[in-house]
């Protein structure tokens, strides 16, 4: 078993990231999820499987977490999170490996996916949040649809009642431990938190007979229809924070010119596809968002991408320092930089570090 | 707003003096103050030297009165007025200093990021400038909404009063964290394209990194480094570039204030964590009374730390239109007393009247 880690760090890496096998996977595993709640409500009548219901079991037991740990301190700490989600955050990393076991036949790769689970949840020293970490827990489903744990006859199950709890058990923390945005474009990006929800939100309205992009802008629409659509969900939860100190509503344009832009598409079958085409560049083809990104075995990464070099010891106990770095081909099957590769990398050096966060 | 006051040759006398400071390399660290005659003792060619500089400066200031005016009216500027903008900046702004001398009194803000309307509250609150002296600990973009607006309407009034406002570099001042951070998004979607991002980007190198109060509140936007234990070490760093990635110039920028001593490493992935040790230490080999920044959302707008050897200013009040924060600026006066005057949000006059632009992607 390998510990997913980090290996993106150039553009290189992430042109060889948008060009890989894993990239494609990963992607189509999206727009299929998409694909199969076109039309369709959250209180859509659907048989669910088995892994559905365990996934909404785990999910229970997240929200168990929340319960045991509220927020006590009222400290004055230096980032704006509250610092009782380490604690949550550690306990999920404590028990994420006995609450997915069940889900699995084998156990052989119960520790790769529980590292996918554990970053679902936000970043536990920033106490932030963002559409990577969002990407994680899409990563969990992922690996349980690589080891054939899913199959395509779960995807409406797995967005209308795992998806969406996910999306409710994340209100809850982004609500109770003031998580923050990771790397918030402000107004200008399309949400603080989430991608997703708006991704397949928008393919539950493509086939509605009457609602129109525009219709986030009317509030009666969003009341009646925040718990039918997830899409409906994210405009009444942004609504609902991004207020005056009074607690007034403001205008979408004032605080989210992104989705007011949007809402002025034909369709939302316009929506729906450009959701996917956004996603593709502002999340998977982001560095900011991509050096984050963990591969596996069951998410390999892309052959030719950068060793890891974020933890200095890897798994096999080695110090790869970047100053001593081997020349003469693999090292614990990890490829290195060849010399020619090192010294551009040290050229380079500037850029291969993390994009910081603020 | 009265953004025309009767101080225009106060100004043309101030940008004189700049000019001239400018060309010996060891200022003393004293700004000209008041009106002094103009070339009482200068020789024949300075006095024409600066009748040619007071003639420019004669168009400029009407230019700039007239940007300040449609600025004051958060309309932003055409593209070439904001490269002449800039080039004008660029004039004033290198010349100054890494450590920026800046005399008492003054009022001293935190990060504004592009909420104008809030930062024309914020001279509701202080006094309009030039009445008030101010000193800007930088972030006026990324986030807000009008991040355009605000950093022209600053660099305007550094322009034209020059010695009445210093506006510092924040970690937002830099071309990476602003294209991730909403200020490119935002030119290009209120420019069409990347080329005002680019102008402002590169006028941002120029900024000066720190200010020094009467020699004893030192300002910046992040905190301490620990390559930099004297004042005078930061003298001597080339400022005028993009912002590091590591290194004291990068530390200055990125670096927060922390309840653990010593140096720690920031969750930020740039600067460090720093404790009361640290700054009460520096404090004490720099021999200042405090050390005051901006960087981090606080509730109440400022809040001490490490025993009042360290304040953090903030200036954008509910941030983000989440945050619920007050907004906070600093007054300090000719005898360093020091006063916050907290703010709410201004009332928004109405939506902003951009028609919708559906993006490429959703075509």
């Amino acid at each position: 078993m390998a510990t997913p880690v980090k290996r993106i760090t150039t553009r290189d890496d992430l042109d060889k990231w948008l060009d890989s096998q894993t990239f494609n996977q990963v992607l189509s595993f999206i727009t299929d999820l998409q694909e199969s709640i076109v039309g369709k409500p959250n209180d859509e009548p659907i048989t669910e499987s088995q892994i559905v219901t365990q996934l909404q079991a785990v999910l229970d037991s997240i929200n168990t977490i929340i319960d045991n740990h509220p927020v006590i301190q009222e400290k004055d700490i230096s980032r704006f999170g509250k610092v009782e989600f380490r604690d949550f955050y550690d306990n999920v990393a404590k028990q994420s490996p006995s609450l997915l076991s069940p889900l699995l036949t084998n156990q052989e790769h119960t520790l790769e996916i529980a590292t996918y689970f554990n970053e679902s949840w936000g970043d536990r020293t920033r106490i932030d949040y963002g559409s990577g970490h969002e990407l994680n827990f899409i990563c969990v489903l992922f690996c349980l649809k690589q080891l054939d744990c899913i199959t395509p006859q779960d995807y409406p199950g797995l967005l209308l009642h795992v998806f969406t709890k996910y999306m409710k058990t994340m209100r809850r923390l982004q609500k109770q431990y003031w998580l923050e945005p990771a790397g918030s474009h402000g107004v200008w990006g399309l949400d603080d938190y989430h991608f997703l929800p708006f991704l397949f939100g928008a393919a539950q309205l493509s086939t509605h007979p009457h609602m129109k992009p525009k219709s986030i802008h009317n509030p009666e629409l969003v009341e009646m229809y925040k718990n039918k659509y997830m899409y409906m969900e994210c405009i009444d939860f942004i609504n609902n924070i991004k207020t005056t100190r009074n607690g007034e509503k403001l205008s979408i344009r004032w605080h989210s010119p992104m989705l007011d832009d949007i809402s002025a598409a034909k369709s939302w079958a316009k929506i729906k596809e450009g959701m996917v085409k956004m996603y593709k560049v502002e999340v998977l083809g982001k560095l900011p968002i991509m050096q984050h990104f963990m591969f596996g075995q069951l998410i390999p990464c892309p052959p030719g991408v950068s060793a890891p070099h974020e933890h200095h010891e890897d798994e096999c106990g080695h110090i790869h320092s970047k100053d001593l770095v081997n020349t003469w081909g693999d090292c614990c099957g990890i490829k290195i930089p060849s010399a020619i590769a090192a010294s551009e990398a040290l050229k380079k050096e500037q850029s291969q570090k993390p994009i910081p966060f603020d | 707003m009265e953004l025309d006051t009767d101080v225009p040759m106060e100004d043309v006398e101030d940008l004189k003096q700049v000019s001239t400071s400018a060309t010996s390399s060891s200022t003393s660290g004293k700004q000209p103050t008041g009106i002094t005659s103009i070339g009482g003792d200068a020789s024949v060619s300075d006095a024409a030297a600066a009748a040619k500089k007071a003639d420019l400066n004669v168009s400029s200031v009407n230019q700039l009165d007239q940007w300040i005016d449609k600025l004051s009216q958060c309309e932003p500027l055409a593209e070439a007025d904001v490269k002449k903008l800039c080039d004008m900046a660029i004039e004033v702004l290198q010349f100054e200093e890494n450590v920026q001398p800046v005399q008492v009194p003054v009022t001293i803000c935190g990060d504004v990021h592009g909420q104008f309307h809030d930062l024309m509250e914020l001279f509701k609150i202080g006094g309009p400038c030039p009445d008030t002296n101010y000193l800007f600990m930088g972030d006026y973009v990324d986030r807000g909404y009008y991040s355009v607006e605000t950093v022209s309407y600053l660099v305007c009034m550094k322009v034209r009063y020059p010695n009445r406002i210093t506006i510092l570099r924040g970690n937002h001042e830099s071309r990476q964290i602003t294209q991730v951070y909403g200020f490119y998004d935002e030119c290009l979607r209120k420019y069409g394209s990347a080329n005002v991002w680019k102008l402002f980007t590169d006028l941002f190198d120029y900024f000066p990194i720190t200010a020094l109060v009467d020699n004893k509140v030192f300002c910046l936007h992040g905190g301490l480094s620990p390559m930099i234990e004297t004042i005078d070490q930061v003298r001597e760093l080339n400022r005028i570039q993009e912002v590091p990635h590591e290194g004291p110039m990068c530390d200055l920028l990125w670096s927060d204030p922390d309840d653990r001593g010593g140096w720690g490493i920031s969750p930020r992935g740039a600067g460090f964590t720093f404790g009361q040790d640290i700054s009460e230490q520096f404090n004490h080999t720099n021999d200042l009374s405090l050390i005051a920044r901006a960087h981090q959302l606080v509730m109440e707008g400022f809040s001490w730390s490490h025993q009042e050897s360290v304040v953090t200013i903030f200036s954008a009040p509910n941030y983000c239109y989440r945050c619920g924060n007050q907004a906070a600026i600093m007054e300090v006066d000719e005898q360093h007393n020091r006063q916050f005057l907290q703010y709410d949000p201004s009332q928004r006059p109405g939506e902003p009247t951009v028609t919708r632009k559906t993006p490429d992607y959703f075509l």
